[in-house]
Protein backbone atom coordinates (compact mmCIF):
# COMPACT_ATOMS: atom_id res chain seq x y z
CA UNK A 1 0.00 0.00 0.00
CA UNK A 2 2.91 1.69 0.92
CA UNK A 3 4.37 3.25 -2.43
CA UNK A 4 8.06 1.89 -3.06
CA UNK A 5 10.57 4.45 -3.96
CA UNK A 6 12.13 3.63 -7.09
CA UNK A 7 15.62 5.44 -7.81
CA UNK A 8 14.82 8.10 -11.08
CA UNK A 9 17.24 9.02 -13.28
CA UNK A 10 19.34 11.54 -11.64
CA UNK A 11 21.27 13.84 -13.65
CA UNK A 12 25.38 12.97 -13.64
CA UNK A 13 24.73 8.97 -14.13
CA UNK A 14 25.97 8.39 -10.36
CA UNK A 15 28.35 10.37 -9.32
CA UNK A 16 27.81 13.70 -8.10
CA UNK A 17 24.97 13.37 -6.22
CA UNK A 18 25.31 15.68 -3.86
CA UNK A 19 24.70 18.74 -6.11
CA UNK A 20 21.44 16.90 -7.93
CA UNK A 21 18.47 19.28 -8.38
CA UNK A 22 15.99 18.50 -5.56
CA UNK A 23 12.71 17.57 -7.17
CA UNK A 24 10.64 19.19 -4.09
CA UNK A 25 8.85 22.72 -4.74
CA UNK A 26 9.02 23.47 -0.81
CA UNK A 27 12.21 23.32 -0.54
CA UNK A 28 13.23 24.97 -3.90
CA UNK A 29 11.19 28.06 -3.41
CA UNK A 30 11.70 28.69 0.39
CA UNK A 31 15.73 28.73 -0.40
CA UNK A 32 15.12 30.83 -3.83
CA UNK A 33 12.87 33.03 -1.21
CA UNK A 34 15.62 33.99 1.77
CA UNK A 35 19.12 33.76 -0.33
CA UNK A 36 19.23 37.55 -0.99
CA UNK A 37 18.25 38.16 2.81
CA UNK A 38 20.93 35.93 3.95
CA UNK A 39 23.07 37.77 1.52
CA UNK A 40 22.13 41.23 3.00
CA UNK A 41 22.56 39.96 6.62
CA UNK A 42 26.00 38.47 5.58
CA UNK A 43 26.99 42.05 3.91
CA UNK A 44 25.94 43.62 7.57
CA UNK A 45 28.06 41.80 9.57
CA UNK A 46 31.11 42.30 7.49
CA UNK A 47 29.89 46.23 7.55
CA UNK A 48 29.59 46.29 11.46
CA UNK A 49 33.08 44.39 11.93
CA UNK A 50 34.11 46.90 14.29
CA UNK A 51 31.42 47.59 16.02
CA UNK A 52 29.30 44.40 16.84
CA UNK A 53 30.70 40.49 16.71
CA UNK A 54 31.44 40.10 12.89
CA UNK A 55 34.22 41.37 10.62
CA UNK A 56 35.57 40.08 6.87
CA UNK A 57 35.97 35.87 8.38
CA UNK A 58 32.37 35.55 9.70
CA UNK A 59 30.82 37.72 6.81
CA UNK A 60 32.52 35.72 4.65
CA UNK A 61 31.49 32.43 6.12
CA UNK A 62 27.87 33.88 5.56
CA UNK A 63 27.89 34.27 2.50
CA UNK A 64 29.48 31.06 1.38
CA UNK A 65 26.40 29.10 3.04
CA UNK A 66 24.30 30.95 1.16
CA UNK A 67 26.09 29.72 -1.93
CA UNK A 68 26.05 26.31 -0.52
CA UNK A 69 22.02 26.51 -0.19
CA UNK A 70 21.35 27.71 -3.48
CA UNK A 71 23.68 24.55 -4.84
CA UNK A 72 22.33 21.42 -3.22
CA UNK A 73 18.82 22.69 -3.55
CA UNK A 74 19.24 24.17 -7.05
CA UNK A 75 21.76 21.73 -8.82
CA UNK A 76 24.80 22.67 -10.74
CA UNK A 77 23.40 23.57 -13.88
CA UNK A 78 21.56 26.39 -12.34
CA UNK A 79 24.42 27.94 -9.92
CA UNK A 80 26.79 27.69 -12.85
CA UNK A 81 25.01 30.43 -14.64
CA UNK A 82 25.43 32.71 -11.44
CA UNK A 83 29.06 31.72 -10.05
CA UNK A 84 31.04 29.67 -12.33
CA UNK A 85 34.38 27.69 -11.62
CA UNK A 86 36.16 30.60 -13.14
CA UNK A 87 34.57 33.34 -11.61
CA UNK A 88 35.22 31.69 -8.20
CA UNK A 89 39.11 31.71 -8.81
CA UNK A 90 38.84 35.26 -10.01
CA UNK A 91 37.33 36.34 -6.74
CA UNK A 92 39.87 34.76 -4.69
CA UNK A 93 42.57 36.55 -6.42
CA UNK A 94 40.47 39.77 -5.94
CA UNK A 95 40.08 39.40 -2.42
CA UNK A 96 43.80 39.36 -1.35
CA UNK A 97 44.58 41.85 -4.60
CA UNK A 98 42.23 44.12 -2.59
CA UNK A 99 44.11 43.53 1.04
CA UNK A 100 47.64 43.81 -0.63
CA UNK A 101 46.47 47.10 -2.49
CA UNK A 102 45.70 48.80 0.31
CA UNK A 103 48.88 47.50 2.28
CA UNK A 104 51.22 49.08 -1.28
CA UNK A 105 49.26 52.38 -1.31
CA UNK A 106 50.19 52.97 2.25
CA UNK A 107 53.55 52.42 1.18
CA UNK A 108 53.29 55.09 -2.18
CA UNK A 109 51.95 57.67 0.98
CA UNK A 110 55.15 57.43 2.47
CA UNK A 111 54.37 54.94 5.61
CA UNK A 112 54.99 51.17 6.27
CA UNK A 113 52.90 48.38 5.42
CA UNK A 114 49.11 48.43 6.09
CA UNK A 115 49.67 51.95 7.74
CA UNK A 116 46.62 53.58 7.06
CA UNK A 117 47.45 56.76 8.90
CA UNK A 118 49.29 58.09 6.02
CA UNK A 119 46.18 57.45 3.89
CA UNK A 120 44.18 60.53 4.91
CA UNK A 121 46.53 62.43 2.62
CA UNK A 122 44.59 60.48 -0.61
CA UNK A 123 41.06 60.64 0.82
CA UNK A 124 41.16 64.32 2.32
CA UNK A 125 39.84 63.61 6.13
CA UNK A 126 42.01 63.18 9.78
CA UNK A 127 43.95 60.27 10.30
CA UNK A 128 41.93 58.60 12.71
CA UNK A 129 39.02 57.97 10.24
CA UNK A 130 41.53 57.08 7.76
CA UNK A 131 42.53 54.23 9.95
CA UNK A 132 38.23 53.42 10.38
CA UNK A 133 38.48 53.27 6.44
CA UNK A 134 41.31 51.60 5.69
CA UNK A 135 39.88 48.64 8.10
CA UNK A 136 37.18 48.76 6.56
CA UNK A 137 38.59 47.87 3.19
CA UNK A 138 40.59 45.06 4.15
CA UNK A 139 37.77 43.50 5.72
CA UNK A 140 35.37 43.85 2.54
CA UNK A 141 38.81 41.98 0.68
CA UNK A 142 39.24 39.62 3.81
CA UNK A 143 35.35 38.59 3.44
CA UNK A 144 35.44 38.26 -0.91
CA UNK A 145 38.14 35.54 -0.44
CA UNK A 146 36.79 33.64 2.43
CA UNK A 147 33.49 33.49 0.27
CA UNK A 148 35.17 31.74 -2.81
CA UNK A 149 37.49 29.60 -0.46
CA UNK A 150 34.71 27.97 0.93
CA UNK A 151 32.40 27.85 -1.84
CA UNK A 152 34.93 26.36 -3.53
CA UNK A 153 36.09 23.64 -0.75
CA UNK A 154 32.53 22.27 -0.76
CA UNK A 155 32.66 22.03 -4.54
CA UNK A 156 35.89 20.04 -4.61
CA UNK A 157 34.84 18.12 -2.00
CA UNK A 158 31.43 16.69 -3.27
CA UNK A 159 32.51 16.26 -6.75
CA UNK A 160 35.79 15.13 -6.21
CA UNK A 161 37.88 17.53 -8.66
CA UNK A 162 35.73 16.90 -11.64
CA UNK A 163 32.85 19.07 -12.99
CA UNK A 164 30.35 17.17 -13.89
CA UNK A 165 30.01 18.29 -17.56
CA UNK A 166 33.77 16.44 -17.59
CA UNK A 167 32.10 13.25 -16.25
CA UNK A 168 29.34 12.35 -19.30
CA UNK A 169 31.75 13.80 -21.91
CA UNK A 170 34.79 12.37 -21.08
CA UNK A 171 35.95 8.96 -22.36
CA UNK A 172 38.97 8.42 -20.71
CA UNK A 173 37.22 6.31 -18.20
CA UNK B 1 13.61 40.81 36.20
CA UNK B 2 16.95 38.78 35.86
CA UNK B 3 16.27 36.02 38.94
CA UNK B 4 12.99 35.32 36.46
CA UNK B 5 15.76 35.47 32.89
CA UNK B 6 17.88 33.49 35.36
CA UNK B 7 15.32 30.57 35.82
CA UNK B 8 13.90 30.53 32.46
CA UNK B 9 17.78 29.59 31.05
CA UNK B 10 18.18 27.16 33.85
CA UNK B 11 14.93 25.32 32.61
CA UNK B 12 15.47 25.49 29.08
CA UNK B 13 19.11 23.71 29.47
CA UNK B 14 17.05 20.93 31.63
CA UNK B 15 15.15 20.97 28.84
CA UNK B 16 18.33 20.25 26.75
CA UNK B 17 19.69 17.34 28.16
CA UNK B 18 16.56 15.50 27.93
CA UNK B 19 16.31 16.02 24.46
CA UNK B 20 19.86 14.64 24.02
CA UNK B 21 18.70 11.71 25.41
CA UNK B 22 16.78 11.35 22.23
CA UNK B 23 20.11 12.48 20.83
CA UNK B 24 22.44 9.59 21.66
CA UNK B 25 19.31 6.54 21.90
CA UNK B 26 17.54 7.14 19.14
CA UNK B 27 17.33 3.84 16.79
CA UNK B 28 19.11 5.04 13.82
CA UNK B 29 20.38 8.85 12.64
CA UNK B 30 17.46 10.38 11.68
CA UNK B 31 16.17 9.78 15.29
CA UNK B 32 19.27 11.82 16.15
CA UNK B 33 18.64 14.64 13.54
CA UNK B 34 15.22 15.28 14.87
CA UNK B 35 16.56 15.40 18.32
CA UNK B 36 19.95 17.33 17.50
CA UNK B 37 17.25 20.15 15.24
CA UNK B 38 15.10 20.49 18.64
CA UNK B 39 18.66 21.43 21.05
CA UNK B 40 19.76 24.15 18.11
CA UNK B 41 15.94 25.65 18.74
CA UNK B 42 16.33 26.00 22.41
CA UNK B 43 20.04 27.27 22.19
CA UNK B 44 18.72 30.18 20.17
CA UNK B 45 16.28 31.35 23.14
CA UNK B 46 19.35 30.46 26.10
CA UNK B 47 21.66 32.67 23.83
CA UNK B 48 19.01 35.55 23.50
CA UNK B 49 17.99 35.55 27.44
CA UNK B 50 22.14 35.52 28.14
CA UNK B 51 21.93 39.38 26.43
CA UNK B 52 19.12 40.16 28.78
CA UNK B 53 20.88 38.94 31.87
CA UNK B 54 24.59 40.68 30.87
CA UNK B 55 22.34 43.97 29.75
CA UNK B 56 24.32 43.32 26.41
CA UNK B 57 21.05 42.58 23.85
CA UNK B 58 22.62 44.45 20.73
CA UNK B 59 25.43 41.63 20.68
CA UNK B 60 23.55 38.95 21.34
CA UNK B 61 20.96 39.25 18.77
CA UNK B 62 23.57 39.45 15.96
CA UNK B 63 25.15 35.95 17.53
CA UNK B 64 21.67 34.58 17.56
CA UNK B 65 20.47 35.43 14.10
CA UNK B 66 23.89 33.44 12.59
CA UNK B 67 22.86 30.21 14.32
CA UNK B 68 19.86 30.15 12.96
CA UNK B 69 21.00 30.28 9.86
CA UNK B 70 23.63 27.63 10.32
CA UNK B 71 21.22 25.22 12.07
CA UNK B 72 18.94 25.72 8.92
CA UNK B 73 21.08 25.37 6.24
CA UNK B 74 23.07 22.41 8.04
CA UNK B 75 19.70 20.69 8.39
CA UNK B 76 18.85 20.87 4.84
CA UNK B 77 22.69 19.40 3.86
CA UNK B 78 22.21 16.50 6.25
CA UNK B 79 18.78 15.48 5.59
CA UNK B 80 20.08 15.75 1.22
CA UNK B 81 22.72 13.49 2.36
CA UNK B 82 20.71 10.96 3.95
CA UNK B 83 18.08 11.25 1.05
CA UNK B 84 21.33 10.09 -1.34
CA UNK B 85 22.65 7.33 0.36
CA UNK B 86 19.86 5.66 2.67
CA UNK B 87 20.25 5.29 6.36
CA UNK B 88 23.47 4.24 6.96
CA UNK C 1 5.33 50.65 31.43
CA UNK C 2 4.87 47.33 33.60
CA UNK C 3 1.75 46.55 31.69
CA UNK C 4 3.83 45.97 28.51
CA UNK C 5 6.21 44.26 31.03
CA UNK C 6 3.88 41.77 32.29
CA UNK C 7 2.12 40.87 28.71
CA UNK C 8 5.95 40.24 27.98
CA UNK C 9 6.46 37.85 30.39
CA UNK C 10 2.46 35.93 29.72
CA UNK C 11 4.20 35.79 26.19
CA UNK C 12 7.38 34.34 27.56
CA UNK C 13 5.56 31.05 30.05
CA UNK C 14 3.38 30.60 27.31
CA UNK C 15 6.49 29.91 25.41
CA UNK C 16 8.52 27.70 27.69
CA UNK C 17 4.83 25.73 28.32
CA UNK C 18 5.45 24.99 24.71
CA UNK C 19 8.62 24.16 25.03
CA UNK C 20 7.89 21.25 27.36
CA UNK C 21 5.44 20.02 25.77
CA UNK C 22 7.26 19.69 22.58
CA UNK C 23 10.10 17.95 24.09
CA UNK C 24 7.60 15.58 26.48
CA UNK C 25 6.41 14.57 23.25
CA UNK C 26 9.95 14.26 21.65
CA UNK C 27 10.75 11.57 24.35
CA UNK C 28 7.67 9.84 24.62
CA UNK C 29 5.79 9.09 20.92
CA UNK C 30 5.95 5.43 19.53
CA UNK C 31 7.23 6.66 16.16
CA UNK C 32 9.65 8.69 14.05
CA UNK C 33 6.82 10.48 11.95
CA UNK C 34 4.96 11.55 15.55
CA UNK C 35 7.86 12.78 16.96
CA UNK C 36 8.54 15.05 14.23
CA UNK C 37 5.49 16.67 14.72
CA UNK C 38 5.98 17.33 18.07
CA UNK C 39 9.26 19.08 17.52
CA UNK C 40 8.42 20.34 14.24
CA UNK C 41 5.34 22.31 15.13
CA UNK C 42 5.61 23.09 18.91
CA UNK C 43 9.24 23.94 18.79
CA UNK C 44 8.66 26.73 16.12
CA UNK C 45 5.18 28.25 17.84
CA UNK C 46 7.33 28.30 21.33
CA UNK C 47 10.38 29.99 19.43
CA UNK C 48 8.04 32.39 17.84
CA UNK C 49 6.47 33.24 21.16
CA UNK C 50 9.39 33.55 23.38
CA UNK C 51 10.70 36.09 20.76
CA UNK C 52 7.77 37.64 20.74
CA UNK C 53 8.17 38.06 24.47
CA UNK C 54 11.19 39.43 24.35
CA UNK C 55 11.06 41.90 21.61
CA UNK C 56 8.20 43.34 23.91
CA UNK C 57 9.99 43.43 26.82
CA UNK C 58 12.90 45.52 25.10
CA UNK C 59 11.12 48.53 24.39
CA UNK C 60 10.21 50.47 21.29
CA UNK C 61 14.06 49.77 19.49
CA UNK C 62 15.87 49.00 16.29
CA UNK C 63 17.23 45.91 18.45
CA UNK C 64 13.37 45.18 19.16
CA UNK C 65 12.84 45.48 15.36
CA UNK C 66 15.91 42.81 14.33
CA UNK C 67 14.14 40.28 17.06
CA UNK C 68 10.91 39.83 15.63
CA UNK C 69 13.16 39.21 12.33
CA UNK C 70 14.61 36.43 13.42
CA UNK C 71 11.20 35.30 14.47
CA UNK C 72 9.99 35.48 11.28
CA UNK C 73 13.03 33.82 9.99
CA UNK C 74 12.68 30.82 12.40
CA UNK C 75 9.15 30.87 11.23
CA UNK C 76 10.10 30.23 7.71
CA UNK C 77 12.89 27.99 7.90
CA UNK C 78 12.10 25.61 11.11
CA UNK C 79 9.08 23.81 9.35
CA UNK C 80 11.33 24.00 5.94
CA UNK C 81 13.98 21.86 7.47
CA UNK C 82 11.09 19.36 8.90
CA UNK C 83 9.63 18.60 5.71
CA UNK C 84 13.00 17.97 4.79
CA UNK C 85 13.97 15.48 7.00
CA UNK C 86 10.70 13.91 6.96
CA UNK C 87 10.89 13.37 3.32
CA UNK C 88 14.84 11.82 3.51
CA UNK C 89 13.08 9.38 6.18
CA UNK C 90 10.41 8.40 3.50
CA UNK C 91 12.53 7.74 0.51
CA UNK C 92 14.84 5.74 3.26
CA UNK C 93 11.55 3.40 3.73
CA UNK C 94 11.01 4.17 6.86
CA UNK C 95 7.35 2.93 7.43
CA UNK C 96 5.03 4.97 10.16
CA UNK C 97 4.07 2.50 13.21
CA UNK C 98 0.23 1.28 13.15
CA UNK C 99 -1.72 -0.24 15.68
CA UNK C 100 -1.92 -4.04 16.12
CA UNK C 101 -4.45 -6.04 13.99
CA UNK C 102 -4.69 -3.16 11.17
CA UNK C 103 -3.55 -4.25 7.98
CA UNK C 104 -3.59 -1.52 6.16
Amino acid sequence: MWPEYTEQSDNFGGKNKMIRVTDDVIIKTIARVLTPFIQVYALYVIMHGHHSPGGGFQGGVILAASLILLLITHGWAETKKKFSETKTAVFCAVGVLIYTGIGVLCIFMGGNFLDYGKLGGLLMVIPPEARSLGILGVEIGVGITVMAVMFSIFFDTSTGGNSPEDETTSSLR
Amino acid sequence: MHEFFLSTSILLCFLVLLCLYRGTVGPGVLNRIAGISAIGTKTLVILLLMGFIYDRVEMFVDISMVYALLNFIGTLAVAKYLEIEGEV
Amino acid sequence: MMLIKIIAVIFMLAGLFFFTTATIGLLRFPDFYSRLHATGKGDTLAVFLCFLGLSLYNGFNLTSLKILFIAVFMCLAQPTATHAISRAAFRCGLKPWMKEGENK
